[in-house]
């Protein structure tokens, strides 16, 4: 399993104090990743600068059942796409889930910004993520919760493994406490 | 024009390319027509065809993709449309069963007319046509460039379907033989020239 050993490189697109972003996007990177399909949020913009100056392809697409079938059409090609997404938007997502990326065991690893958990302000956005962890688990996708930036190198290592060797599509849930949510 | 004579025809224009059929008569008739060939079938999943074809044909930039899309399919995952039209791959041609009805969930009509061609031609990265005879739909596909460089708007095939029929076997595939199937000819096959 490969880890981010070293300290991130800064990037200009990156805010201060929010190195966990870049350190994700160098080990997607790492990991051969050559695609994001993606809908967009505040805290993974910093995720896809840095893998825009790194050439990697950006796919913002309109929603995100599109990325999750974006991916499929990737996977089943054999190439190595990630799909992120925030959990606002993981409802749209479950039919191209539950109907394609899991009976296909096309193995699509899931970056996924959450909201309506800890600190959350905005009563609308609660009940989607109280039951982020639960939609994925009905669906048999295992969720693994990032909450500090010394984890991100095994945990996106791991959920890489998951998906791009194991065939399981599978999840990286970027918790509160990582920072760079709403004040 | 039946889905049949849609599908021998896109293969008649485009033998080595690789198809993505929605769930419903696309799926069933590419099945009957290609004879269970290498293609990206949908058991399911409705309204997430469009987006997997835009995703494989940027996985396979040297390889012909047509998406074969009812009509109800495209209108449930109609969003990807604009989609192909921001990234717009010159490998992808989309082709819209336009019968108006759902058929896999017996053939229920759609409330309005989709009319995607001209849809297609309001975006600034896609173009559309309508056809209604098998003689358009193949003019229409020779007459489109395939080198892997084209430049072009992906182009959206409205196919005006006026025999409704079952086309084929079941399109409830065995997902695991689809990729497999699918995998195993993209390992093999030399691109075309």
């Amino acid at each position: 399993m490969t880890t981010a050993t070293k300290p991130p490189t800064p990037s200009p697109h990156v805010p201060v104090g929010l190195d966990w972003q870049l350190a994700i996007a160098q080990e997607l990177i790492a990991r051969g990743v050559s695609v994001a399909a993606y809908v967009p949020d505040s805290r993974l913009n910093g995720v896809l600068a840095a893998l825009g100056e790194r050439d990697i392809r950006l796919r913002n697409l309109a929603r995100e059942e599109e990325c999750v079938a974006y991916a499929a059409g990737q996977r089943i090609a054999e190439a190595r796409p990630v799909v992120l997404m925030q959990s606002s938007g993981l409802g749209n997502a479950l039919n191209a889930l539950g109907s394609l990326a899991v009976p296909y065991r096309l193995g699509i690893p899931l970056i996924i910004s959450m909201r309506g958990t800890l600190g959350e302000k905005n009563p609308s956005q609660v009940p989607m993520g109280r039951a982020t962890t639960a939609w994925l688990g009905a669906l048999g996708i295992q969720s693994f919760s990032l909450r500090q930036a010394s984890e991100v190198g095994p945990v996106i290592s791991g959920v890489l493994d998951l998906a791009f060797d194991a065939g399981e599509t599978a999840a990286v849930l970027l918790e509160p406490e990582l920072g760079g949510g709403r004040a | 024009m039946n889905v049949n004579d849609v599908t021998r025809t896109i293969m008649q224009c485009r033998p080595d390319a690789i198809l993505v059929s929605s769930l419903g008569t696309a799926t069933s008739s590419v099945r009957l027509v290609t004879s269970d060939g290498p293609h990206f079938y949908f058991g399911a999943a409705m309204g997430s065809a469009l987006a997997g074809a835009l995703g494989l044909a940027e996985a396979v930039p040297d390889r012909q993709v047509v998406a074969v899309l009812g009509d109800g399919e495209f209108l449930m995952g109609a969003s990807a449309l604009w989609s192909v039209a921001a990234y717009r791959p010159s490998n992808l041609t989309v082709v819209v069963l336009a019968d108006g009805a759902y058929s896999i969930t017996g053939g229920q009509p759609i409330p309005a007319p989709l009319h995607v061609a001209a849809v297609a031609n309001a975006l600034a990265g896609t173009r559309g046509v309508t056809v209604s005879s098998t003689t358009e739909l193949a003019a229409t596909l020779r007459a489109e460039p395939t080198s892997p460089d084209a430049p072009g708007a992906p182009l959206v095939i409205e196919a005006t379907i006026t025999e409704r029929t079952w086309p084929g076997p079941s399109p409830f595939i065995d997902p695991a033989a689809t990729v497999r199937n699918l995998r195993a000819s993209l390992a093999q096959a030399p691109a075309p020239a």
